[in-house]
């Protein structure tokens, strides 16, 4: 079997002599950061900024190859040594199923105060990022400018401005999700006083959206002027508008509001395409689909990336899609609406040059991670960056996953798309699972 | 070459389809069958196949050139694997082994004529006739070209009336070896439909499953499911659901001689059509004790992949499969870089062959396209116990033994569950006769009378 044991001890004892060198360089990322601030998603990359993130890739990668087990196993393997490599790109990147077999941290045993498990169906393994204090702070330095640069652009730098409304349990509930550890993150820097958590963890461990209490919520917040940010999983968005669809309600949100999707549908007995998500999202919340944005994250990473911005200014509630919902009878308290279309303003801001009343595009919404994290997306073939419009496994180089590894390769599948990334898909899971012949098409 | 619009699967048009043509389709197909096929002899009927199949074997044959030369863009599959399949499959329809088919399923040669008494029925005191469905109707299921045309062959033979419905995209083969037929044989290509449609279609399957007295249906066990379901109760349904396959290596094959022959010939089960068929081994157990030990085999079978790659390349993958086997080499290297019980050997640039060994004896799923484990045992129950979770699921398993040891292990393999055993290298080369999933290929599809004489006979 393996042997995470001994893995875990040779770890520690790189770890030891590592802390100052990454505090150091913490210290640099976080420069990085301010000076990277304002940020905006696919914004012009500036030949010093390029070459900044590389030396402290290098840099990084040089740390972590010292101090990080799992790393230095795979690059003594492949026979390569920190000074071999020349270019962030050729940094070797750690698969995620690795942080299922060990642990991928250059933190001490008694510094991980935390640990983020990726969501997984019952019975695997999950993935495992640990953390410190000091790492979570990072985390949270690179979460909030970026975070606020696409869904708060505009607002006020105080809390009280948006009510959050997440779609998931609480950090108390749910710990090791880094899901609401962000959730919780933006609550606390944003949030108004009366934001809250609807979700709630059920005894197998599955999350479920206490739908009766959201739909109460959402019809409380209606009736106040101040805009609500709706954040949750795909998974939890369809749980609701489910819920909201038969029960014949649908609901006007204040003007302004807005909605953060990510993840996809583990476990859900119907899938959405994206484009329909968000137009059930908007039609039965009244968000425009220029206030909805997607995000690509995961417990393995301490960035995100977003597909698109909210535009800057106060706006009207865009157009809705009239036809997502059939008539209805039910008449429902002030702000929630039943059947009967109202008239909505259109929004008139240009987001991404594209106007709110265009249809979306065809192609894919194209995500982006912040100037301190980059995504490259290889040929499965042979690792080589594809051309732009080809397909390939998406690896993320991210400066913000300063004690674990700063390059990973994920099961994603993407198109490039100049400097960001159309998510296309996952690939068969890598990791082995029980022996389930549904776990694999086996063909006749 | 153009192929004429002979076959509904020739139409470009979807929607030229509809039930009310489907039905019209069947009904000719039975007047057709009546009128060409019924009265047709079994040795006649054998010997228009085994023509049929020398003509495909013959480099120069039109309809083999098309398979070779549009093959891989319809199919995924290399020319040289096309190829190689093709060979195995069109060299066993011989007239020898097709009557040797008959023979073993049916008791006599002229079962499917007349009524006759076997050889082996003793005192000839009752006498049997086997009557093939009037039409027959194959769900085909898989990318394996193979399967649709054994069941095509077994169609004429029982003198039935046959309609191959294809999932979308998949009617390449299939149309061409009816195209074939018809050019040799118009009037029994006329007893003959290919169509193509999306699985689910209801309104289209509803005729089928009207018109038909026998199903044959391959696919995933819900797929199967469902069509069972669905069908008339006098209806006869023979499905081919998932299946899996693996090798086993006792350790006394395994001396120093014969250890690079038999990695060649795993090498030939794990390159027969990219891995894709039910018969492709996913995991070799290999036997501790041998003069060559498992990881040693491991590695002449990569060698022997690798060669394999030079003469019979296993063709580019479309992203998500390479993704797939991309993300899972990964995964083991990762585990190399830590422990010995995990070794990986893999083509280099390309996904285009994968060896892993793994001292976890537990039976892994590979992800196909020439990924293949290797895992080593102490004996046969070692290996059977990590198999456990597919027992009752294992099609084929190809081994490697000599001696006395031989007998012993096929027979625990038989009493396991396990429907062929065969030697390495043959995993994907069924003879005709096979008795697909442990039933009789062609004795399932045919209703017999029975005439039991009186005592004065």
């Amino acid at each position: 079997m393996i042997k995470t044991d001994i893995q875990v001890a040779e770890s520690d004892q790189r770890a030891s002599s590592g802390d100052a060198a990454f505090a150091v360089f913490e210290g640099e990322l976080r420069r990085f950061i301010q000076d990277s601030v304002p940020v905006e998603s696919g914004s012009e990359r500036s030949e010093a900024r390029e070459a900044r993130f590389g030396r402290l890739a290098l840099r990084l990668f040089s740390l972590q190859h010292r101090a990080v087990g799992p790393l230095f196993q795979l690059c003594q393997r492949r026979g390569i040594a920190p000074q071999d490599i020349r270019e962030w790109r050729a940094i070797p990147a750690l698969p995620t199923t690795a942080f299922k077999d060990y642990a991928v941290t250059s933190l001490h045993l008694e510094a991980r105060t935390r640990v983020f498990h990726s969501s997984g169906t019952t019975g695997h393994r999950p993935s495992r990022h640990f953390h410190s204090a000091g790492s979570l702070a990072l985390y949270e330095a690179s979460l909030l400018p970026f975070f606020r640069a696409h869904l708060l652009r505009g607002a006020g730098q105080g809390k009280g401005e948006f009510t959050f409304l997440a779609l998931t349990p609480s950090p108390a509930e749910a710990p090791h999700s880094s899901l609401a550890h962000m959730f919780a993150t933006v609550i606390e820097a944003w949030g108004a006083d009366d934001s809250a958590f609807v979700g709630a963890v059920e005894c197998d461990g599955a999350w479920r959206v206490d739908t009766a209490s959201t739909i109460a919520l959402l019809r409380r917040r209606a009736r106040i002027r101040r805009p609500v940010c709706v954040l949750g999983t795909a998974f939890a968005f369809v749980h609701l508008l489910d819920a909201m669809h038969e029960s014949c309600l649908r609901c006007a949100l204040p003007p302004g509001s807005r909605a953060l999707e990510t993840g996809g549908y583990k476990g859900l007995s119907r899938s959405v395409s994206k484009p329909d998500l968000h137009r059930q999202i908007g039609a039965a919340l009244g968000i425009a689909p220029t206030h909805i944005v997607s995000e690509y994250g995961m417990s393995e990473l301490g960035s995100q990336a977003y597909d698109a911005c909210v535009p800057a200014l106060p706006s009207a509630r865009g157009v809705v899609d009239q036809s997502a919902h059939g008539t209805t009878g039910l008449a429902a308290a002030p702000g929630i609406e039943t059947g009967a279309r109202r008239s909505g303003e259109e929004d008139r801001r240009l987001c991404a040059g594209r106007s709110a009343s265009e249809p979306a595009p065809e192609r894919g919404r194209v995500f982006h991670f912040p100037p301190w994290a980059r995504s490259v997306v290889v040929s499965p073939e042979n690792g080589i960056e594809v051309r732009e419009g080809e397909t390939g496994l998406l690896r993320v180089f991210d400066l913000a996953n300063v004690r674990s590894v700063l390059a990973i390769q994920t099961e994603d599948l993407a198109v490039r798309r100049g400097t960001g990334f159309e998510l296309v898909g996952r690939a068969a899971r890598a990791e082995p699972r029980g022996c389930s012949l549904q776990a694999v098409a086996v063909a006749t | 070459m153009q192929l004429p619009d002979y076959f509904l699967a020739d139409i470009p048009d979807p929607t030229a389809l509809s039930p009310a043509v489907l039905t019209d389709a069947c009904l000719a197909l039975k007047s057709n069958r009546r009128r060409f096929l019924a009265n047709r002899t079994t040795a006649d009927l054998i010997d228009v196949v085994a023509r049929l199949a020398g003509d495909w074997m013959d480099p120069d044959n039109p309809f083999r050139r098309e398979a070779l030369e549009f093959g891989p863009v319809a199919t995924g599959f290399s020319p040289e694997t096309i190829a190689t399949g093709l060979d195995a499959f069109f060299e066993s329809l011989t007239v020898e082994n097709l009557r040797e088919l008959v023979l073993q399923d049916l008791g006599h040669p002229h079962r499917l004529e007349r009524l006759t008494a076997g050889e082996n029925e003793s005192g000839r005191e009752r006498l049997g006739f086997a009557r093939g469905p009037e039409l027959l109707v194959h769900i085909a299921g898989g990318v394996l070209p193979n399967p649709p045309l054994v069941s095509l062959v077994l169609g004429l033979l029982t003198r039935s009336a046959q309609l191959v419905k294809c999932a979308s995209g998949t009617s390449f083969f299939p149309r061409l070896f009816a195209h074939s037929l018809h050019e040799v044989e118009p009037k029994l290509g006329a007893c003959l439909e290919i169509a193509e449609w999306k699985g689910g279609t209801s309104a289209f399957e509803s005729v089928l499953f009207a018109q038909a007295d026998c199903i044959s249906a391959m696919g995933e066990d819900a797929t199967l499911t469902a069509i069972r379901e669905r069908l008339p109760p006098g209806t006869r349904f023979l499905g081919y659901g998932s299946r899996v396959s693996f090798g086993y290596v006792a350790q006394e094959a395994l001396s120093k001689h014969a250890a690079p022959r038999l990695a060649a010939a795993a090498a030939e089960d794990v390159a027969a059509w990219n891995q894709m068929g039910c018969l492709s081994p996913h995991v070799f157990y290999v036997e501790n004790g041998g003069s060559v030990m498992p990881e040693r085999f491991a590695g002449m079978l990569a060698s022997a992949l690798a060669a394999h790659e030079q003469s019979q390349p296993r063709g580019p993958l479309p992203a998500p499969a390479a993704a797939a086997i991309s993300s899972r080499r990964a995964f083991y290297e990762v585990r190399a870089a830590h422990s010995n019980e995990t070794q990986l050997w893999s083509s280099s640039g390309s996904t285009d062959w994968t060896v892993v060994f793994e001292s976890d004896p537990r039976f892994q799923f590979s992800c196909l396209n020439r990924f293949v484990y290797v895992k080593p045992v102490a004996n046969i129950n070692e290996a059977l116990q990590g198999a456990d979770a597919i027992r009752g699921k294992v099609s084929t398993v190809g081994l490697a033994a000599s001696g006395t040891s031989e007998q012993g292990l096929a027979q625990c393999l038989a009493q396991w569950g396990v429907t062929r055993i065969c030697p390495l290298g043959r995993m994907q080369r069924p003879p005709l006769a096979w008795r697909h999933d442990g039933r009789p290929s062609l004795g399932d599809l045919v209703t017999w009378t029975d005439w039991e004489l009186p005592s004065r006979w």
